[in-house]
């Protein structure tokens, strides 16, 4: 029994980090009905920024956090302008979207190689203090409980500004229809372009938490979460935030207790995108997603 | 004469991967035309591979046979997810073509048949560069004949409106399944002179990356011309030693220019390379510049 | 337009070409070709060989003053098999080096040796360390001592000081490194009577390792075994204490592990795991002092095996050239590689078997105060 309650924390705390992650994806694609391929690049540049900024200018992760997560944001806006503004006014704007966002992550990713090298690096010892818990025969660590509390807390904060101000309605205007939008004197350039920094500054944040637990940070790292951000999204609904963190959670816990039974990892990844596979076949839009799935 | 044989000794490797890359690229290509962002080539490149790589290794069939075999793997696959999966649109259709993708993959990492993670080795080399042009010859002239047929006239009306195409009686399904094939029955075949070409396949051969590799061939190519696949892998596969000769090697520069090719080419030559010598400039890019 | 483009397309052409065209000159010296992963899965390691091998060649080449002077080319296989092939391809006829030193994957390896065996050309490995390099023909050696010959020591010594009765098996099953790991440190295992409790797997870039310690804990093994690159070691040592496993359920490790990178990223977590391992880092033997200082002093951190294989590779390399009268002529080079006995490397005395592997024994390491010390002899 303890055993399983031990794996459900395993699951929900690698959920909640997924869940974070994704929201960024979602909200992209709820406005602008793109994926942004980009998103894991600056996850990757998040964590790597925010370890500079602790290991060489001393910053305490404290400072480092909210600072680095404004520059993920600011990376956001950069991708917008450069490589999704110019792009909107095509009729394939879709695909086209795609594609630059792809071309944008090679970027990013080959200046984190750059900058920081192909090594793996950690955030040095001390940089949050760590205790464990022990209650009964299981295991929570402090950190664990942090990284859930963040990620929680700035979900909330996202769900309820774009559930209640006005910004987070134009916002939700915006992705219903972009000419009624400019009809009722939203500036939808501006909207996107904000929606892009929070996007970014999201999933920079997770980048941060996700090195902070794991210790290690590779200018690839991003790649092993794409693939399944995007999973969970299709999960969760595309579009929607509550079904991102959900489907975060979902994944997460289906994860770690795939792995737990078969006792290998290479499973996990086939359950994931069966489910993901099937999903996509029986309800494209996913648990709680709404939007035009299918032409025929 | 003496030249020529110097510079194949040296490069014949990455010509042996231009011709196999502008094969995968091709195969895309039926499918791309069509408006259809099926990003599963790979894998169907990674069956067709597999499936020759073990009847040429464990049941010592002839090299043809065994290609024939791969090809035909990939094209029943194909068509069994096929059915089911063409009906998503757009981004959906590549989710799930990637978690396909994925999990064939991850079925050649597990199982034994496949040699696990380290892949099947012992294949014999049975490709030659004459093999690799002269199945790429015949699958470009197939392609072009295909695109002036009523077939090709039917998929690329199908790109641009799909509902549009429908109501002019062009029957959306079955045209879609038969790109959807046709492209997997390419990708297999020209996984099966992969396989034969090195002595080994691994699932890293066809993976995430590949796939979206592939998609990247077609986009600086350009889409909309037979030749442009050809274009676009001839040219990412040559970059790195192009790169080389100038003093780039590997690392943080190459990469940031492949990025930086596709960018510029998705911003400014959304018909890809080939659109330089043909002079057509996408209408969306001219109507949106002005 | 068109003209720009087509006269563009020409001289891009031409650059390609000219590359070709642009063999250098043969110049007088020892030529070696070095192929390691830069770029990709294993740019880690890559980059550790990288600066052991540019550090010998310097300290050779200023030492050798008019005598025989390394020319080295350094080439980037990206971790993937069809660079390799081109790099392989590229010295062997283009640059027409006199031996090649890696790569760096011996997943790699088994696609690019054949290539040098065909052509005759000397290839000398430095980190492949699965069954199956050298028998790929007589011009490949090795020095990078296989898995074969450093856990059955490990085991034994394991054994004997902690009396091990029952343990859990962990690896990486998609790499052919992880799994070599795997699969020796099994067969000892059961001839020595010792009980596994489970074997549990995870994949190249995993990062969280929680579902299997969580499962191995509950398991109550007397030690962990596990196979793993230094990456995922460092993470799978850290989450085992973190999840509460106590530090007398001792972590065994095999090549993978012996890396400082290791006792830096796992830090106190790593204190009292076991390494199985070609290369003791804290060797009084005075090459290898002076290697270890002179490669701090230089890089700003300690090397790793991956670094002291690939020095030692330049200097028994080296030593062959010598023998061969400047390693020009590919055969003599290889006969003389072949021949090589006890030549003093920071690996030891080095020797190479019949099989032209590695001949000297292996050693275990334990992490005690942030450092590798030696278990037992």
């Amino acid at each position: 029994m303890n055993l399983l309650l031990q794996q459900l924390i395993n699951g929900l705390f690698i959920g909640s980090v997924y869940g974070l992650f994704a929201v960024g994806y979602t909200l992209v694609f709820g406005v602008l009905d793109m994926l942004n391929l980009a998103h894991a690049a600056i996850f990757t540049l998040g964590g790597l920024i925010a370890l500079w900024l602790v290991e060489n200018a001393g910053f305490s992760i404290w400072l480092a956090f909210p600072l680095t997560t404004v520059v993920a944001g600011v990376l956001g806006l950069l991708l917008n302008q450069v490589a999704f503004a110019p792009l909107r006014k095509r009729s394939d704007s879709q695909f086209s979207g795609l594609i630059s966002s792809i071309a944008m992550a090679i970027i990013f990713e080959a200046a984190a190689l750059g900058l920081f090298g192909a090594r793996s690096v950690r955030f040095p010892v001390g940089t949050v203090a760590v205790h464990a818990w022990q209650i009964g025969g299981i295991t929570i660590t402090s950190l664990q409980v942090g990284i859930v509390c963040v990620a929680a807390l700035l979900m909330v904060i996202l769900t309820l500004f774009i559930g209640r101000t006005r910004t987070g309605k134009a916002i939700r205007a915006v992705g219903e229809s972009e000419r009624t939008a400019t009809v009722l004197g939203i500036n939808v350039n501006g909207i996107i372009a904000f929606t892009f920094f929070v996007s970014s500054a999201l999933g920079g944040a997770a980048g941060i938490l996700f090195g902070l637990y794991f210790n290690n940070l590779t200018p690839d790292m991003g790649r092993s979460i794409e693939l399944k951000g995007l999973a969970v999204i299709i999960l969760g609904g595309m579009g929607s935030i509550p079904g991102a963190i959900l489907g975060g959670l979902a994944f997460g816990l289906s994860e770690v207790l795939t792995v737990a039974i078969s006792g290998t990892s290479n499973l996990r990844d086939a359950v994931a995108f069966g489910v993901l596979f099937a999903i996509l076949l029986i309800r494209p839009s996913g648990l709680l997603g709404r939007g035009k799935t299918r032409e025929a | 004469m003496d030249y020529l044989l110097q510079f194949y000794a040296i490069y014949g490797s990455v010509i042996n991967f231009i011709g196999i890359n502008a094969l995968l690229g091709l195969s895309l290509n039926v499918t791309l035309a069509a408006g259809m962002l099926s990003l599963g080539n790979a894998a169907f490149a990674g069956l067709g591979g597999y499936t020759a790589g073990i009847l040429s290794l464990h049941y010592k069939l002839p090299y043809a046979v065994s290609l024939a075999g791969g090809a035909c793997t990939a094209g029943i696959v194909a068509l069994i997810i096929g059915l089911p999966v063409l009906r998503l649109r757009g981004v959906f259709l590549a989710m799930a073509t990637l978690a396909f993708g994925e999990v064939v993959r991850l079925a050649a990492v597990n199982l034994n048949i496949t040699g696990g993670a380290e892949g099947l080795t012992g294949i014999p080399q049975a490709t030659t560069t004459w093999t690799i042009y002269l199945v790429l010859a015949g699958a470009a002239y197939f392609i072009a004949v295909l695109r002036r047929s009523r077939l090709g006239w039917g998929l690329m009306s199908m790109r641009e409106d799909e509902t549009a195409a429908g109501s002019l009686g062009i029957h959306i399904t079955y045209y879609k399944v038969v790109a959807f094939v046709v492209g997997a029955m390419l990708a297999g075949l020209a996984g099966g002179l992969y396989a034969h070409l090195n002595y080994l396949i691994t699932p890293r051969d066809f993976g995430f990356f590949i796939a979206v590799d592939l998609l990247t061939y077609n986009i600086v190519g350009g889409i909309g011309v037979w030749y442009g696949p050809i274009l676009g892998a001839a040219t990412l596969t040559a970059l790195p030693e192009v790169l080389r000769g100038v003093g780039v090697t590997a690392g943080p520069i190459r990469m940031g220019i492949n990025g930086l090719i596709l960018l510029l080419v998705i911003l400014f030559l959304p018909n890809g390379l080939a659109s330089l010598f043909s002079g057509k400039r996408s209408a969306a890019v001219k109507a949106a510049t002005g | 337009m068109k003209l720009v483009s087509r006269s563009l397309l020409a001289v891009v052409i031409s650059l390609f070409l000219l590359s070709a065209a642009a063999t250098p000159a043969s110049s007088a010296g020892f030529k070696m070709g070095f192929v390691f992963s830069m770029t990709g899965g294993a740019a880690v390691y890559g980059a550790s060989q990288k600066e052991g091998a540019s550090l010998v060649v310097e300290q050779i080449n200023a030492a050798a003053g008019s005598g025989l002077q390394i020319v080295a080319i350094f080439e980037d296989d990206a971790s993937v098999p069809q660079q390799g092939t081109n790099v392989f391809n590229k010295l062997i006829n283009g640059d027409k080096v006199d031996m090649i030193i890696g790569p760096t994957l011996s997943n790699t390896a088994k696609i690019t040796d054949p290539i040098a065996q065909k052509a005759g050309v000397p290839v000398l490995a430095v980190s492949n360390t699965i069954s199956g390099i050298t028998e790929i023909g007589d011009y490949i050696f090795r020095d990078s001592l296989t898995e074969n010959v450093v856990i059955p020591h490990t085991v034994k010594i394991a054994k004997g000081k902690l009396g091990l009765k029952k343990v859990a098996l962990l690896y990486g099953n998609d790499d052919a490194m992880t799994k070599a790991t795997y699969e020796v440190f099994k067969k000892v295992l059961q001839s020595s009577g010792i009980q596994i409790t489970s074997e549990q797997t995870f994949a190249k870039g995993d990062r969280d390792f929680s579902p299997q310690l969580t499962q191995i804990k509950a398991q109550n093994p007397d030690a962990i075994i596990c196979g793993a690159l230094a990456e995922e070691a460092s993470g799978i040592i850290s989450q085992a204490r973190q999840l509460g496993i106590p530090k007398t359920v001792r972590i065994i490790g095999g090549n993978g592990f012996n890396s400082p990178g290791l006792i830096k990223n796992a830090g106190d977590a790593a204190e009292g795991v076991i390494v199985g391992a070609a290369w003791n880092i804290s060797s009084t033997a005075p090459l290898n002092v002076k290697f270890v200082n002179d490669y701090t002093k230089k890089f700003n951190r300690a090397p790793d095996q991956f670094a002291a294989q690939a020095y030692a590779g330049v200097q028994i390399a080296y030593q062959a050239a010598k023998a061969s009268g400047g390693g020009s002529d590919r055969k003599t080079l290889r006969d003389a590689l072949a021949k090589i006995k006890n030549l003093d490397t920071v690996l030891g005395r080095f020797s190479f078997t019949e099989g032209r592997d590695a001949d000297h024994a292996g050693i275990v390491q334990e992490i005690k105060g942030g450092k590798f010390v030696v278990l037992g002899n």
